[in-house]
């Protein structure tokens, strides 16, 4: 089961923290029908001539899952169902968390409706945020989370994550062996809880000894480096396993360039970028375009933190906006595919993707392009959509059963 | 009587006009802050409001404290690299330890405080008593300080009550005073103070002239250490006021500040390498940067264009406040016209060459060197002593490192794979190095490594994806591209007389810019067999590139020491007048260096593409400060005018051996960092000159 969403808190009671715009743009009169989280989009919810402002504040771009979060996003405010009710302005604040308050303050002053945010820290923003929350300006954090209350937050369980791909690699290990982990941004709280969680289940197998660890940045290049550095004085023979939040594409290139045959590649638990998911395919499956770009059967499981979030927290501003009820944190379900389920995409529509296609063609993207872009509240968005920021046709409609069937069962 | 009027009236004149030209910077830092805020307010729909001040000066201060310290330093020619640190520190100290109750908010704003001032006096003690290189020394307290930080919080969290924010955050007047303009007003009466006193003379003193300040009798090692346990203050202020702003601790705050801060201080009319600025103009300095935020708001920029336009308003902020008939542009207009006009009488000095080589030969022969030994190794050492004292300490530090490797893991001793590896990881160091080098020799800086290294890697790749052409052209078109924006940095420096700090940070968010546009997020294609072989494959033994290496070394060692360009670089690094003097062409040495370090970028961006076999839009985020840390390592001033490449590249041997050794590990991260910086303070410690 691909799709598992969950919703950690109870569902905020309309208008409740921002009553003032919310109850000018009649949320009285939508609370009766929408029981969950209710994206109906479309003609029923236009209620407003005006479109709303919404701002989209960005910390740093300068790497793929920046630039396809923002195409997505880019792409939903386009797709019909928004594209009139939806004024749209990007704005990229740089690392530096005192510009981003400065930012936020700003959109709240240029008469923001939502803020729809990248956040550089998880909790740096809060008293920026609490400001524009008492504005009755509606914050939505996607990926990054942020701790203030008032905010939303689309994202994913990040000790789920480090946990769920321990386990199959230690599982995939037989419990034993000799492995190396490559982390994230050391002081980031999505990397402390990755890495933790992970180092909690390799300490519950006595077999499992971690030689190495080094952070990675989140970068291919940095896990590259590292993995160098690591192997300076070792063989590949002296692992036996990898867990790495991004590089497993790299740690394979790495292994067939030192002349490792495919079948021995050692098993590598990690990121779900293009290159990876094409490595984890049967080999001959399809063509590859270089000798690491190519389907080789990587024992591997690939997860990420899946780009589509952006899109889906402007499509939550709207709602919240249009007076709908909406979780105050959404946990998108897991991306995960393992060697075997890897399944190729020809077109790469929402529709091929919801049925379950997840590698995209190697002649269109590079591997460090994330290829874990399916969302199932998302179907606005698709390949296009990540690619050149174009929506996709038609795709449009309401996913409350399937939202409310998980958050009733939680 | 008449004589004495006179006299008083020309004392009075000169008096006045020394002054002025004492204020200019600063008043240039004011007339560029006036001149983007008016920008600001006449593009805003309605009246700049009070809450838009009050916001703007409330996140602006963690910037303006950390420039008012910075700025203390560099006017003592000094270079403080801590300063980012310090704030985290302060920072994660206060939100995992204050508590509910003023006693408690006051007691931890005076500890934050003590451990600011604590991390100075550190840096102030090596710096002044122990005469090392200011910034090897604060590298090294950097990586310290940062390790500690992440010892005390490991990740964001904590927190500090409302009151506290609301006391320094909010409005000392409401609705007419905002507390955070009281602050700063504060800290600049604090530096008003100091300035007027014998202290703050002595400040200036030291840094317009050491030995004559010396021979006036200041103390520089006292001066110095007062200054740098100052600058730690203002930076604790920083923090507290972080703290303050975010109302929670974040390890990680105070990092993305730090070329911030620089650009800030040079924007204030400050010049590296001391003696002449002021902490109101940083001040001004950093509001501008924050300001730029706003506007790039209202004017509504793509997401990709901003780090264009931000560069931009970058440079003409300093150019609008800086033309005048004093300005570099203006001597090189005046200098153009005469150069045009001497060309029209034939009375160009090329033409008088001719003379002097005629002269030449009448020249006596060169005369033995009676003071060398006849021993010949003797006379080696002899000739070359001040080039092995600045040389050699990299190598001690890499032998340590390799033994302590050893040490450290036996079974894996270090064979011929740990020798290519370490050839490979040193080589994008080893070209960065002689760009950086070469640079920090002029008494420059260039801070646009790490997105004209991306660019030249995505267009290298880009065009590949795109046309079916040799892979050489792909790569000469990401040279050519670095080259040229490294030759833009240098025409900034050089004809727009911009500081290098701010022109090569401009060029950095150009280059940046750049590259998201032509990639649109997202790099096409990957890099040519032959490149990724070139790294990554097998000659003799070892990768190619670790071959390729040790020719750049030696190509890179005859450039800066044995080619006319080389001794003209170190000639306009110890002394640009005399240089100019001395018949030097000083514009276009520097040119020429800018351009060789745009290239280096490019050439690295090259490798390290061939190296991942794609390239990556960020890939050269993490070789800004290696860059620079190896050449300083390698004994090279950062004022400019000493250093050699063997010394450099001992410096890029000695980190990567360094970063081995401790990936090797099973460390936590903040002990790998504390170690790494106690490392480089213990082998600059070890080896200082003792003089």
């Amino acid at each position: 089961m691909r799709s598992t969403p969950r919703i950690n808190e109870a569902s905020r009671p309309c208008g409740a923290g921002t009553p003032g715009k919310l109850l000018r743009r009649g949320c009285a009169a939508v609370a009766t029908l929408a029981l969950g989280f209710g994206l109906v989009a479309g003609p029923a919810a236009a209620q407003d001539d005006e479109p709303y402002n919404i701002y989209l504040s960005m910390s740093y771009i300068g790497n793929d899952w920046q630039a396809e979060a923002k195409s997505m996003i880019e792409a939903m405010a386009k797709h019909p169902d928004y594209e009139d009710r939806v004024d749209l302005n990007i704005q990229v604040s740089g690392p530096n968390a005192q510009k981003q308050i400065q930012q936020i303050n700003g959109m709240v002053q240029a008469g923001a409706d939502a803020i729809v945010v990248y956040p550089i820290s998880p909790n740096a923003l809060n008293r920026a945020v609490r400001n524009a929350c008492n504005q009755d300006v509606v914050v939505i954090a996607y990926d990054a989370e942020i701790t203030e209350p008032c905010a939303y937050n689309v994202t994913i369980d990040q000790e789920e994550a480090g946990r769920v791909i321990a386990e199959w690699l230690a599982e995939e290990l037989g419990g034993q062996g000799d492995i190396a982990m490559i982390t994230g941004v050391p002081g980031t709280s999505v990397d402390t809880k990755r890495t933790e969680a992970a180092k909690e289940v390799f300490s519950q197998h006595e077999g499992i000894d971690i030689v190495a660890e080094a952070p990675g940045m989140w970068s291919q290049a940095e896990a590259r480096q590292k993995l160098s550095q690591i192997m300076a004085n070792r063989d590949w023979d002296d692992l036996d396993g990898l867990w790495m939040q991004v590089g497993c594409y790299t740690a394979a290139k790495m292994q067939i360039e030192d002349g490792v045959a495919d079948e021995d590649v050692i098993p590598c638990a990690g990121e779900a970028s293009n290159g990876h998911r094409v490595q984890m395919l049967p080999p001959g499956t399809i063509e590859g375009v270089d000798e690491a770009y190519r389907p080789i059967g990587y024992r591997s499981i690939s997860y990420g933190s899946p780009p589509y979030s952006g899109a889906l927290a402007l499509k939550m501003a709207v709602a919240v906006l249009d007076g709908t009820e909406v979780p105050q944190r959404v946990n998108l379900p897991l991306p995960l595919a393992r060697t075997g389920e890897m399944e190729f995409c020809e077109e790469g529509t929402w529709e091929e993707m919801a049925n379950g296609c997840n590698v995209f063609d190697p002649n269109l993207v590079s591997p460090g392009w994330f290829a874990d872009i399916y969302g199932p509240w998302t179907p606005e968005v698709g390949f296009q959509a990540a690619l050149l920021g174009e929506p996709e046709d038609g795709g449009h409609g309401s996913f409350e059963e399937e939202f409310d069937a998980e958050a009733a069962t939680q | 009587m008449t004589v004495n009027t006179e006299s008083a009236l020309t004392d009075l004149i000169a008096g006045a006009k020394a002054s002025a030209s004492r204020g200019r910077p600063t008043l240039v830092a004011i007339a560029a802050f006036v001149a983007i805020f008016t920008f600001l307010a006449v593009i805003s729909a309605g009246p700049i409001s009070f809450y838009q001040v009050s916001s703007i000066a409330s996140s602006g201060v963690p910037l303006a404290m950390a420039a008012v310290g910075q700025t203390l330093v560099i006017l003592t020619g000094g270079f403080d690299l801590s300063a980012g640190a310090v704030i985290s520190l302060v920072n994660v100290i206060l939100a995992s330890q204050m508590q509910d109750g003023g006693a408690s908010q006051l007691l931890w704003c005076v500890v934050g405080l003590a451990v600011g001032a604590a991390a100075g006096a550190v840096n102030g003690f090596f710096v002044g008593f122990m005469r090392l290189p200011a910034i090897v020394v604060t590298l090294a307290t950097m990586f310290i300080i940062q390790g500690i930080t992440l010892l005390i919080m490991p990740q964001p969290g904590g927190g500090v009550p409302y009151s506290f924010s609301g006391l320094l955050t909010g409005d000392a007047i409401p609705g007419l005073l905002p507390m955070p303009v009281v602050i700063v007003v504060a800290a600049l009466a604090l530096w008003a103070l100091v300035r007027n006193s014998r202290f703050g003379t002595s400040i200036y003193a030291v840094g317009s002239d050491p030995d004559a300040a010396r021979a006036n009798g200041i103390s520089n090692a006292w001066t110095k250490f007062r200054v740098y346990t100052l600058a730690g203050v203002f930076y604790a202020l920083g923090g507290i006021f972080v703290t303050a702003q975010t109302g929670s601790g974040d390890p990680l705050i105070g990092e993305p500040l730090l070329l911030q801060i620089f650009a800030a201080v040079v924007l204030g009319g400050a010049r590296l390498g001391g003696g002449r600025g002021g902490c109101v103009g940083s001040v001004f300095g950093a509001y501008t940067l924050m300001i730029v935020v706003n506007i790039l708001l209202i004017l509504n920029i793509s997401a990709y264009y901003s780090t264009i336009v931000e560069g931009v308003i970058l440079i003409l902020a300093v150019l609008g406040a800086s033309l005048s008939r004093q300005s570099a542009f203006a001597g090189y207009l005046r200098l153009g016209v005469r150069k045009l006009g001497a060309l029209r009488d034939g009375s160009l000095p090329r033409r008088a060459r001719d003379v002097v080589d005629a002269g030449r030969n009448d020249l006596p022969p060169p005369r033995p060197d009676d003071e060398l030994s006849s021993n010949p190794v003797r006379a080696w050492f002899l000739r070359h002593q001040d080039t092995l004292r600045i040389v050699v300490p990299a190598y001690c530090v890499l032998l340590l490192v390799l033994i302590a490797t050893e040490i450290a893991i036996p079974d894996r001793s270090l064979g011929i794979g740990y020798l290519e590896s370490l050839l490979v990881l040193t080589s994008f160091l080893a070209v960065l190095g002689l760009g950086q080098g070469a640079v920090i020799l002029t008494g420059g800086l260039d801070l646009s490594v790490p997105w004209i290294l991306t660019l030249s890697g995505v267009l290298l790749t880009g065009i590949l994806a795109g046309a079916d052409i040799a892979p050489v052209w792909a790569i000469l078109a990401g040279l050519l591209a670095g080259t040229v924006l490294g030759l833009v940095n240098g025409i900034g420096v050089v004809l727009l007389g911009l500081s290098p700090i701010v022109m090569t940070l401009a060029v950095n968010g150009i280059a940046q810019g750049l590259a998201l546009l032509y990639t649109n997020g997202t790099p096409k294609g990957w890099a040519p067999p032959g490149l990724q072989s070139f790294m990554n494959g097998e000659v003799l033994g070892l990768a190619p590139v670790a071959w390729a290496v040790l020719g750049f070394v030696v190509v890179a060692t005859l450039l800066l020491g044995r080619t006319t360009f080389g001794r003209r670089i170190y000639a306009v690094g110890n002394g640009a007048t005399v240089a100019r003097l001395s018949g030097v062409n000083v514009g276009g040495t520097l040119l020429a260096v800018y351009a060789l370090s745009g290239f280096c970028s490019a050439l690295a961006g090259v490798m390290l593409t061939g190296f991942n076999g794609q390239a990556f839009n960020g890939m050269g985020d993490a070789y800004l400060l290696p860059s620079i840390a190896v050449v300083v390592v390698g004994g090279s001033l950062i004022t400019g005018g000493r250093g050699h490449y063997i010394g450099i590249f001992g410096g890029a041997l000695a980190l990567t051996a360094l970063g081995i050794a401790l990936a090797g590990t099973m460390l936590p991260n903040a002990v790998r960092d504390i170690i790494y910086g106690l490392v480089v303070l213990g082998a600059i410690l070890a080896l200082r000159e003792r003089t």
